[in-house]
């Protein structure tokens, strides 16, 4: 039995046997999901190597499963934030209610993810996909929160993009029956110059909904923000990354024989751009961490949308970089925030204040995974974006140049919040008794924190898996300079020599690191923020004096106007007259039978008067 | 049978006539009226309408039962041809079989349909079709 | 199993007339009688269904008048597997209702009696070859339905079965119309000869047939300006029929439509005219779900769409085409019994049958709110359940018969349908249950039926090619009409040359 059709098994029987489980015994629920999870991916990575595949009939239709190296790539995201999370999500989840259901979505949605990766053909990457996306959806609405509208908002969104692949998928199929993308691939420049245009724009339209890419973004906040801090970081870290996984096949083999391919090019990097920009000013006005994440996510997205738009192989390879990266960061920076809503009960920036020292493991992990979100050296982040910067230099598009630098620089206004609002500043009384979060959920975070260090320093580590992916869509491989390198002791870039910048850098952060260590030696003195009198008037108790309240004011004012056009207003104006409309319209059930009994003679009167037309 | 003065291609196409007739009347009832039981009346002879209609097609003006016996043949010999045409003078026998299970079928229809109006009236305390109107869109 | 084509009509007509008989002797027999003749029919049928796989159609004469004739009845791969879909969901819907809201035993009698009789004709249109035959079991299927319909009293049901009635009475005025204008043209009345003599027909009287059929079996097939009756009817009728109705007087109606359109009478745009009205239908249908506030009722409009879908999918008239809308139709069968059947239990103690009513359901009743989830997602399509291979395979035979367009709308509204589904969902699980609403936990046998149709959904979903081989030779049969008539008229020699 082939071994791909072992792990979908494995996933699916376990999803359903931890399940079950949940009716029997807490111990036997966790051991059977963790288990589930390591096994499967241990499974994945010692016994699919690439290149493996296994053919299948179903339904008449030849389906193809295998791994390419590209979705190698991806699958690294998906299994080790899989596992990370899995472990990350026991400790989390512990004493939540319906925990069967949540772990059973929890495996569903990796079952889809891995299934997207190893799908050679387009039916199962469609079935996959959908599995994934009821599995996410289900977890979306577990809090029981929002169900209504942040729930049906995902599930709507990701129909609309869904069936808009569905519907490139048939017109593939009706252009010589088969369903591999290998085969797509190979036929796409012999198809209708106008199908040229549309299935790409068609399969782009569904894989930018689940990139988050606007103006397919809106469900994107609410759903990252709604599920469970252990499974967001797996929703943004590598759910997520499965529409830039479609978008990569879609511009990286299809887009060069699009005649307006370049157009479509230029739109997409401008998407990207733009999403991140306006999502990052989202972000910098959120005052929960989720949703400050959340945004975050969907700007980082942007980033990586425009890298693969642009499609240069640096631009590729950035896109990819930041795929991995974004990963770490931004998962790691998930099961901080759900450390610190276990520990504190909330995941308000302008309530919790000062937990560096009752919490300084967690700290570390958000200290290492922002630097790398803000994109300085020399933790990873540093390197996609400058690659990214660089490819954009180089096909000379300055003003994209521009906006991604405002981009990222903004990002790190959320950055400092995040970072500040959770972590510095006083201490307050009410915080007093929060402990450091479980090793369950410090460790795991802190390893993706680590990892993403490393690879700021060797991102050959992964840069060689990048190099055979891209040289397996048939770029010129990097002939192996890549994986030796590393930005402290070697020369990174065409153009520009890092040596001197990167240490720089490093002593600069040695330096700080130390500083922080010795001034977090000294005694703490507590007061309240309660404990101020300004001109004779004692503040409020419940008036919220925190520093982190009304941060960035004068930012916020200042792009106060850019803020006020929601995009969301207009979709919900959409939907409801599509609803009035609906609801006008089904007034012809009017009722009374007589009506129904007329409807019934004019449609025969008008059959047989316009018999030679209908029927001639 | 003779008619007289009447040609008879007007008899057989006053055949369909009075039945398009009984059928409008009976859409009209069925349709226009407000009464449940003047509704019930409407498809009860739109029923009759179609079933006359039904039976005029096999109906041949001045034409036998269709029963078959040796006298008929009247001392002709037993062929086909014969048979053949001794037939052509029966009536179609078919529509009228068919007429027979239609008419019961409608019998059947209207007491269900009376005994819902008889429901209806008690449920509603009324006949007016445009009063029972409580399950809509 | 010796058996053959009569016993489908023979056996739940004479069990229907049984029943009261054998209330007297005693009085459990009246629930037991009709499980026993739906399993040993259903067995029959699915014994039949092998054996015409491979030896072909069987033609059975009733009473030893030959075709043209006699009546026959035809069972051959596509009729088969129509009889076996409505026996299964017959047998199905039968262990649910043994023991339905434990009525007292006056109702149940009345109750399964016309629950028989429902069967025998919709099994009988599906395998009568002679249109006035059919016209007779179409009905015998109304009645029944009416009555079923107005079962519960103190309602608004007789509301219900008052208007399908005037509706149904109007679709047997244009079916007998039909008929008359089909025998006054050909001379004949069955189906196989009706197809030969078609061709030497008058246009016009050719068109004009069809029209009439259109809006009679159009009735029963529930397209749009016709379907009135039908929201009416399935939310005031109890669980079981609805699911009844949707499994397979609906069908029936739908196979009588193809029958005419596809067998007997080959009009130019008759395939278009489907593909048009059908999308109508899916479209008004779908749009008049989104906002409807009963759950039944929400479910009857949501057959209804499936319906239009179904005929889009005939509408094609390829090979694919009706291969798709077969599929289609045992999915929806399969599927929209679970629904109704285990969203009755959701709404149980209630007459409304408000969506409201079935909030934070998924903590008292986790079993049926769960298959119901299960039966909502597969009805939108969403993979890996049995509804997303029949969508696939509709919009696989639509773009093979190159119509985006059709593709496209049936995709928009597919979206609508997961709106409105997916707010059920979210409803049943996530919203605090209403204080005076007492849940009712479904008794076992309902449970069984329930599971066993979940069961199917996941083995069609997950390994399709367990029903695509005979859907595949129906849909053959069904194109092949030449065969059709050789099978039928071959079976009698021809008394007058």
């Amino acid at each position: 039995m082939n071994m791909i059709i072992v792990l979908f098994a494995l996933f699916l029987g376990g999803a359903v046997l931890t399940w079950l489980a949940d009716k029997i015994s807490g111990i036997l629920r966790d051991g059977l999901f963790l288990l589930t999870m390591i096994g499967g991916a241990t499974l994945f990575f010692l016994r699919i190597p690439t290149g493996s595949s296994v053919d299948i009939t179903l339904a008449g239709l030849h389906l193809q499963w295998g791994l390419t190296p590209t979705a190698q790539v991806f699958s690294l995201v998906v299994m080790g934030l899989g596992v990370l999370a899995a472990i990350f999500a026991i400790s989390y989840m512990k004493g939540k209610e319906r925990l069967g259901y949540f772990y059973f979505n929890f495996l569903m949605s990796i079952l889809g993810m891995t299934g997207i990766l190893l799908s050679r053909d387009l039916v199962s990457f469609f079935i996959f996909w959908e599995i994934m996306t009821w599995s996410s959806y289900f977890i979306v609405i577990y809090s029981g929160k929002d169900v209504q509208s942040t729930g049906i908002n995902y599930i709507l969104f990701s129909a609309i993009g869904a069936y808009a692949m569905l519907t490139a998928i048939v017109m593939v199929w009706s252009q010589g029956h088969s369903l591999l993308i290998n085969d797509m691939v190979r036929n796409f420049p012999f198809y209708p110059p106008s199908w040229k245009i549309w299935i790409p724009l068609l399969f782009l339209t569904g894989f930018g909904v689940k990139a988050a890419l606007m103006p397919l973004h809106v469900w994107a906040p609410g759903a990252y923000t709604r599920s469970p801090m252990a499974f967001t970081s797996v929703f943004s870290g590598a759910l997520s990354k499965m529409g830039i996984y479609g978008m990569i096949i879609v511009f990286v083999r299809m887009m060069d024989v699009v005649p307006q391919g370049a157009v479509i090019r230029d739109v997409f990097a401008w998407l990207g751009i733009i999403t991140a920009i306006l999502a990052t000013i989202w972000a910098i006005a959120q005052d929960d961490a989720r949703k400050l994440l959340a945004y975050s996510s969907i700007g980082q997205l942007g980033y990586i949308v425009t890298g693969v738009a642009l499609g240069t192989p640096l631009a590729l390879m950035s896109a990819f970089f930041l795929t991995i990266m974004h990963a770490l960061f931004k998962g790691s920076l998930f099961m901080v925030v759900g450390a610190i809503e276990r520990q504190t009960g909330t995941t308000y920036l302008n309530q919790v204040t000062g937990l560096i020292r009752k919490m300084p493991w967690t700290f570390l992990t958000a200290l290492i995974s922002i630097i790398a979100l803000a994109g300085i050296p020399p933790v990873g982040g540093f390197i996609g974006k400058w690659m990214l910067y660089e490819s954009m230099i180089t096909g000379d598009r300055y003003i994209l140049v521009i906006f991604t630098f405002f981009a990222s620089t903004a990002a790190f206004m959320y950055c400092y919040k995040f970072l500040f609002g959770f972590f510095m500043g006083q201490e307050e009384k009410e915080w007093e008794h929060v402990k450091e979060a479980p090793a369950a959920m410090v460790v795991p975070p802190l390893l993706m924190a680590l990892f993403a260090a490393v690879l700021g320093v060797f991102p050959g580590i992964i840069l060689r898996p990048i190099d055979t992916a891209m040289q397996g869509m048939g770029f010129a491989g990097s002939g192996g300079h890549f994986w030796q390198m590393s930005t402290l002791f070697n020369d990174w870039g065409n153009t520009i020599a890092m040596k001197p910048l990167a240490i720089a850098v490093t002593v600069i952060f040695l330096l700080f690191a130390i500083f922080l260590t010795l001034k977090g030696l000294k005694e703490t003195r507590y007061t309240s923020t309660k404990d101020i009198s300004t001109s004779g008037e004692v503040p409020l108790e419940e008036e919220n004096l925190t520093f982190s309240e009304n941060f960035f004011q004068p930012f916020l004012r200042a792009v106060g106007p850019l803020m006020k056009y929601r995009i969301m207003v207009w979709y919900r104006q959409l939907g409801s007259s599509v609803e009035a409309t609906a609801d006008y319209l089904r007034r012809v059930y009017s009722g009374n039978g007589q009506t129904y009994a007329i409807y019934v003679i004019l449609f025969v009167v008008v059959l047989l008067l316009f018999k030679d037309k209908l029927f001639g | 049978m003779d008619f007289g003065l009447f040609d008879l291609k007007i008899v057989e196409y006053s055949f369909f006539i009075t039945a398009v007739v009984v059928i409008l009347i009976g859409l009209y009832g069925a349709l226009v009226k407000r009464s449940l039981i003047k509704v019930v009346i409407g498809l009860s002879v739109f029923d009759s309408g179609v079933n006359l209609l039904l039976i005029s097609v096999g109906y041949l003006t001045s034409g036998t039962a269709p029963i078959y016996s040796p006298g008929l043949l009247k001392g002709m010999p037993l062929t086909l041809e014969n048979i053949k045409k001794l037939s052509e003078g029966m009536v179609d026998p078919v529509p009228q079989a068919l007429v027979l299970t239609a008419i019961v079928i409608g019998f059947g229809v209207t007491a269900v349909a009376l005994s819902l109006v008889i429901r209806l009236y008690r449920h509603h305390k009324t006949l007016n079709i445009d009063e029972i109107k409580n399950l809509k869109w | 199993m010796v058996g053959s084509p009569v016993l489908f009509i023979a056996i739940p007509l004479l069990a229907a007339f049984l029943i009261p008989l054998l209330g007297f002797v005693w009085k459990e027999s009246i629930r037991v009688l009709p499980g026993l003749v739906l399993i040993y029919l259903l067995a029959l049928s699915v014994s039949l269904l092998g054996q015409v796989m491979h030896t072909g159609t069987i033609v059975e004469v009733i009473a030893g008048w030959k075709p043209p004739w006699g009546i026959d009845l035809v069972f051959s791969p596509f009729t088969g597997l129509l009889t076996t879909v409505m026996l299964t969901l017959g047998f199905i819907i039968w262990i649910y209702s043994y023991r339905f809201k434990n009525v007292e035993f006056e109702e149940a009698k009345k109750y399964f009696i016309l629950f028989m009789m429902l069967i025998t004709g919709s099994v009988g249109i599906v395998l009568t070859g002679d249109i006035f035959n059919q016209f007779v079991f179409i009905e015998i299927t109304s009645i029944s339905a009416y009555a079923l319909t107005a079962f519960y009293k103190g309602r608004d049901s007789a509301e219900a079965s008052f208007k399908y009635l005037m509706i149904g009475s109007l679709s047997s005025m244009f079916l007998l119309l039909a008929i008359i204008l089909i025998y006054s043209q050909t001379g004949t009345l069955n189906m196989a000869d009706i197809a030969v003599r078609a061709h030497d027909m008058k246009p016009s009287f050719k068109v004009m047939i069809v029209i009439f059929f259109l809006t009679g079996l159009g009735i029963e097939a529930e397209i749009f300006p016709l379907n009135g009756w039908a929201p009416d009817a399935y939310s005031q009728a109890p669980g079981p029929i609805g699911a009844a109705f949707a499994g397979i007087t609906v069908k029936a109606g739908v196979y009588a439509l193809i029958r005419i359109i596809f067998t007997l009478f080959d009009v130019q745009g008759t395939h278009e005219f489907l593909i048009v009205i059908g999308l109508t239908t899916l479209i008004i249908a779908e749009l008049s779900a989104i906002r409807q506030v009963l759950l039944k009722r929400m479910l009857a409009y949501s057959s209804i769409g499936q319906m239009g879908l179904v005929l889009v999918a005939f509408g094609l008239g390829t090979r694919e085409g009706v291969f798709a809308a077969l599929f289609l139709m045992v999915n929806h069968a399969i599927i929209k019994s679970l629904l109704f059947l285990s969203g009755s239990y959701l709404v149980y103690n209630s007459t409304q049958k408000f969506i409201s009513e079935a909030s934070g359901m998924g903590k008292h009743l986790p079993i049926t709110s769960f298959l119901f989830s299960l039966g909502a997602i597969a009805i939108v399509g969403m993979p890996p359940f049995a509804g997303f291979w029949s969508k696939w395979s509709v919009l696989s035979a639509a773009s093979d018969a190159g119509m985006i367009t059709v593709i496209v709308l049936i995709l928009l509204v597919s979206i609508v349908e997961v709106v409105y589904y997916f707010r059920v969902i979210n409803q049943i699980y996530f919203s605090r249950k209403e204080s005076h609403i007492e849940p009712k936990r479904p008794t076992v046998n309902a449970l069984i039926a329930m599971i066993s149709l979940g069961l199917i959904i996941l083995v069609i979903g997950f390994w399709p090619d367990t029903i695509t081989g005979y859907l595949q030779a129906a849909a053959d049969t069904l194109m092949d009409k030449g065969k059709y008539i050789h099978d039928v008229l071959s079976t009698g020699q021809l008394l007058i040359p």
